[in-house]
């Protein structure tokens, strides 16, 4: 979750070779499953760490995350495009501080006051995995717009490009890298957030933490625990890979 | 500056261009919001069709500026802009700059277009169809001396400085626009590849004939390229608007004088070819004569004559019109010397 | 109003999280600053293992928080132990990260000057090289504190010190008459603790960045 709340690096970090996440998860996984099936379980272990309700808490953590970044790209991705262009610039630099400044924000606080300000449950928390998450993206889809080279535009403008072909030819390409990143950053912000849904009853793999500590039983978990990190490095492998296909060529 | 005027002659060839006006600026003005003074003083010039024009003056000193009104990426405060005798002041100006060519120093080559992606950019946006747009741009590729089948699927990454320049000039000119502004083009290359590049530029400027205005603060570069020179003032106004030579041999004042700065009358010899210098008579004199074509400068055949040590001139020409110049005949004439035909 | 009246009647308890919530992020930010510095240096000649270190610190950073604590808990059990331990291990990046760049960054002209001196390594490090990258390591602590600040706040999910007590009460209380109240202060109390820090590092940068780069 980290990146998360702190600040979003611009740039990608320094890159593990790209098998090591996936295999790393794989292992973590295995290794996990592989535990319970040896392990003598009492009888609240036998309970919670059923297998279906295992894949149920993957699919449903899955959920959260996938339903709260699109929502993210689609609410983020044009209102920056918006917040950049030269009528709304002056909101730009407000709008960027303020979105530096609600990284301070926790995010279980996010989700809390959500919760009881609104309601509980699935939507509720993917609107709080939105709202935590379009901050990142909102703030490099400006900065990728804003790093274009100038003499870029100048240049397209000078070509006798319109504003609008401006943007779609020059600087939303340009700015593609950027706003990938920022994207990157949201899924592993949400895979985290979404582990802490389970306190306001939208599920997810978080739910066998709580349980695990709940009732002090280290089987559930560290079954929570070890999906939900094999979950985000799976994630941040995908994200990647996606970002190295999307990335445009020439670049 | 020595090999830089060697070659300066070669874009002149006996026709001249038609007298008509090709852009026409008339009382033209810029005062950027919020501020006192003009950043361009009321500024009123005629170019010629096929006229190139160099703007060169210190920084901050509005040439910019005013180049950049004739293609209305500034809006004019005041005044007018003519192209080809259209009023082009309050015209849609995206349909304007599509019909002139820019060219920048910073090149501003798409980094995830290819090069042909890059050079077809105009024609497409001015809907051309993709048969028409591929052959052009090998044809121009071509023109600017890079060979299309190795360069076509290139990015700009890939390119030299020069070559990416190269690819900008082609770009500016693929839809055969009438007139190219160009912004420093040269200013951020190598010397020794910008000379190549001026040269390659004044020869292709020989066959394509377009009307140029050309930005640079290189006074050198100035000379050397230019037709016409508009010198502008420190005060955004402008201080001569003249021929190379005429500059060289009357500057209009002493902030001219000391902008072109020394050797005036070396550079002099540069703009002037040996075939059109005055007087001197045909008969060979005394001593070893070297033997030039006419289209030499006087500045090369001088610095060859050093060389050689020779004390006369020979001048190719048709039969019988062979000319042969010593020394003192030389300076003498090239001191009338007229301004070389363009 | 209501929520004002809510804070000055627990105003001694809100303190005390409060400055709970500020030990424990110091203390991890102190440790994962000696760590990522140290480390830092420690790798200069060791470019390979350089680069390793900051992109497992880096993967790090992706492990979710909670699932982090999760993970802690077996081992050490629950309370302020896991919380420095998780708080340490995220902070560690940005710290590392911005020495090596800080150190990358000194200008070469000035290091070989001091080599043409006749300066050995260490003392390079120590007057030229280190003085000169401080800002940007600062820098690097202060990010990490901010984000720490934040992720501190579910450390109270296993029982850790700080203001996350608050938001966790709140939510136990839900639609009782002070789970908003609760949680808000926590959250906000959250917030403003970031902001001070914040502050602080402006001003610790002004007085601990060496005159000359100031001017």
């Amino acid at each position: 979750m980290s990146r998360a709340e702190g600040v979003i690096d611009v740039e990608a970090e320094a890159p593990v070779a790209s098998w090591v996440l996936p295999v790393l998860a794989v292992v973590l996984t295995a290794g996990m499953l592989g535990y319970l099936q040896v392990a003598s379980l009492d009888s609240i272990e036998q309970r919670v760490l059923v297998p279906d309700a295992i894949l149920d808490a993957t699919i449903q953590h899955i959920n959260l995350v996938v339903a709260s970044t699109l929502l993210v790209i689609v609410i983020a991705v044009p209102l920056g495009i918006l917040l950049s262009r030269r009528r709304a610039r002056w909101l730009g630099a407000p709008v960027l501080a303020l979105a530096n400044a609600g990284q301070a924000i926790p995010s279980i606080g996010v989700l809390v006051l959500l919760a009881i300000l609104v309601g509980v449950g699935f939507s509720m928390a993917v609107v709080a995995l939105v709202i935590y998450a379009l901050l990142p993206v909102l703030r490099n889809t400006m900065v990728g717009l804003q790093q274009v080279d100038r003499s870029l535009i100048d240049a397209g403008r000078g070509m006798g490009m319109s504003a609008r072909q401006v943007l779609t030819t020059i600087e939303l390409p340009l700015a593609v890298p950027v706003m990938l990143a920022g994207i990157r950053v949201a899924l592993i912000l949400n895979v985290g957030v979404a582990a802490l849904a389970t306190y306001t009853n939208a599920g997810g793999l978080g739910t066998f933490i709580e349980s695990g500590i709940v009732f002090n039983r280290m089987p559930i978990l560290l079954t929570g625990s070890v999906l939900t990190i094999a979950l985000a490095l799976i994630v941040d492998w995908l994200a990647g890979l996606a970002e190295n296909k999307l990335r445009p060529r020439g670049l | 500056m020595s090999d830089s005027f060697g070659s300066t002659a070669l874009r002149l060839d006996s026709a001249s261009p038609p007298n008509d006006v090709m852009i026409k600026l008339e009382g033209l003005r810029k005062r950027y919001p919020g501020q006192s003074t003009d950043s361009v003083r009321p500024l009123d010039m005629e170019i010629r069709r096929g006229e190139f024009v160099v703007f060169v003056g210190p920084s901050g000193c509005g040439k910019t500026t005013t180049l950049r009104m004739i293609n209305r990426l500034v809006e004019p405060t005041s005044g007018q802009i003519w192209i080809d005798g259209r009023d082009v002041t309050h015209t849609d100006p995206d349909e304007l700059r599509r019909h002139i060519g820019y060219v920048i120093q910073q090149v501003g080559l798409i980094p995830h277009l290819t090069i042909s992606q890059n050079v077809g950019l105009v024609p497409k946006l001015l809907g051309w169809d993709k048969k028409r747009i591929e052959p052009r741009v090998d044809e121009l590729l071509d023109l600017v001396g890079l060979d299309p089948a190795q360069y076509r699927r290139r990015y700009p990454k890939q390119l030299s400085g020069g070559q990416q320049q190269r690819v900008g000039v082609a770009r500016a000119l693929a839809a055969d626009p009438p007139v190219m502004v160009m912004d420093e083009p040269f200013g951020a290359i190598d010397p020794i590849t910008r000379e190549r590049l001026q040269d390659e530029f004044l020869k292709l400027q020989q066959r394509i004939r377009k009307t140029i205005v050309f930005v640079t603060h290189d006074i050198d570069e100035a000379l050397k390229l230019g037709d016409r020179i508009a010198i502008f003032g420190e005060s955004s106004q402008l201080a001569q608007f003249a021929t190379p030579l005429e500059i060289l041999s009357h500057p209009a004042d002493d902030y001219v004088r000391s902008f072109v700065g020394t050797g005036a009358a070396i550079r002099r010899l540069g703009l002037l070819r040996v075939g059109d210098l005055e007087g001197a008579g045909g008969g060979a004199g005394a001593g070893p004569a070297l033997r030039v074509p006419p289209e030499t400068t006087v500045y090369a055949a001088l610095e060859q004559m050093l060389d050689a040590g020779a004390a006369r001139l020979a001048v190719d020409g048709e039969p019988g019109a062979e000319r042969s110049l010593s020394l003192q005949e030389m300076l003498a004439a090239a001191a009338r010397g007229r301004q070389v035909p363009s | 109003m209501e929520f004002l009246e809510y804070v000055s009647r627990n105003a001694q308890q809100i303190i005390f999280l409060t400055t709970q919530h500020v030990q424990v992020v110091l203390l991890s930010v102190a440790v994962a600053a000696v760590i990522g510095v140290s480390l830092g240096i420690a790798t200069e000649r060791a470019p390979r293992l350089r680069r390793l270190l900051l992109a497992f610190t880096g993967t790090l950073l992706t492990v979710p928080s909670f699932a982090l604590f999760g993970l802690l808990i077996p081992v050490l059990g629950l309370g302020l132990a896991p919380t420095v331990v998780a708080l340490t291990v995220y902070a560690i990046f940005p710290i590392l990260r911005n020495t090596v760049t800080g150190l990358e960054t000194v200008d070469p002209a000035v290091v070989e000057a001091a080599r043409g001196m006749g300066m050995n390594s260490w003392g390079r490090l120590r007057t030229i090289r280190l003085p000169l990258a401080w800002p940007v390591i600062l820098n690097g602590i202060r990010v990490s504190t901010i984000m720490v600040v934040a992720i501190a706040a579910i450390a109270a999910a296993v029982r850790g010190p700080g203001l996350g007590e608050l938001i966790f009460r709140g939510l136990a209380r839900i639609g009782g008459a002070n789970a908003l109240n609760q949680a808000l202060a926590g959250v906000v109390g959250v917030v403003l603790v970031a902001l001070v820090l914040d502050l602080l590092f402006v001003l610790a940068r002004r007085l601990t960045t060496p005159r000359g780069l100031r001017v």
